[in-house]
């Protein structure tokens, strides 16, 4: 019974696999943006982290600036609890 | 003979339980794509926008109050089950400028590494997988396979952040500035 729970141990202490690490990033390079057209072909792990790591920043980016244009539009818009119901809706 | 098949079948137990476990890592990536996550984020952040509205009236970097408030917003949607939404909760001070590191030298020192993977944990990988590690939130000092995973759901939360902001921008400017909205949503503007 100990033999099996160190056994057992010993496998959960994450040894990760090569297999785990390309399953790992080919569901990255799914989720980057022009993964439609190149889904066939896996892409080298290193193209795929620098990708990523651009992506991820461009996205910060946008949110930089969508914050700042809220951040201007919410100063001169007034809105009640109603508009934002109506809001809500709207964006679905 | 019986013994030893009973423990054949609590070692297939335990491992069937190991992998139910290992699989629960974290929500899909395609939660955050959801209708539901979307409109529920929708409303969240309306409110919290509306509370930042009411403090800081004429603040400068109310931009980045409107950010944080929307990363808080996100985090909560994550309903804590990832990292970077536990480090975002945790911590108000969100890195997000990259710092200038020192211009590409030698190869930091690589940790040695066990297990079968040492193939895909080359230096260029190391040092690409920290600077994601960078980039996402809370991930600074976690391993390889968990940086991609958290990678991995933070980029659907953010795409989702993204597109659910753009929408707000975009009607609340479609109406124009400086009056109240009902005036103005009789006119339909698709997005």
């Amino acid at each position: 019974m100990s033999t099996r729970r160190s056994r057992s141990r010993r496998s959960s202490s994450s040894r990760i696999t090569d297999d785990q690490i390309i399953d790992l990033v080919s569901k990255l390079q799914a989720l980057l943006p022009e993964s439609h057209r190149r889904s066939t072909e896996r892409e080298s792990a290193a193209k795929v982290l620098q990708d990523t790591c651009n992506y991820i920043r461009s996205l910060h980016q946008e949110m930089d600036d969508l914050s700042e244009r809220l951040a201007e539009l919410l100063a001169t818009t007034e809105t009640t609890s109603d508009q934002a119901a109506i809001i809500r809706s709207l964006l679905m | 003979m019986a013994i030893s098949n009973s423990e054949g079948d609590s070692a297939a137990k335990e491992r069937e339980r190991k992998r139910k476990r290992s699989a629960e890592v974290g929500p899909s990536p395609s939660k955050w794509r959801t209708v539901s996550e979307r409109t529920l984020y929708s409303s969240k952040l309306l409110e919290a926008l509306r509370r930042v509205r009411g403090t800081a009236p004429a603040d400068p970097p109310r931009s980045r109050a409107v950010r944080e408030a929307a990363d808080r917003v996100l985090a909560v949607a994550a309903r804590g089950r990832t990292r970077w939404s536990r480090a975002i909760l945790s911590s108000r001070a969100l890195k997000l400028k990259p710092r200038k590191r020192r211009p590409a030298g030698p190869a930091r020192s690589k940790k040695p590494l066990a297990g079968a993977a040492e193939m895909k944990r080359s230096p260029v990988l190391q040092r690409k997988a920290r600077v994601l590690g960078r980039l996402v939130p809370g991930c600074r000092k976690l391993s390889f396979p968990t940086i991609l995973e958290e990678a991995s759901d933070y980029i659907p939360a953010l795409e989702m952040q993204v597109r659910v902001m753009s929408a707000l921008a975009a009607m609340l400017s479609s109406s124009g500035a400086g009056a109240p909205l009902s005036d103005r949503l009789g006119s339909s503007q698709p997005f």
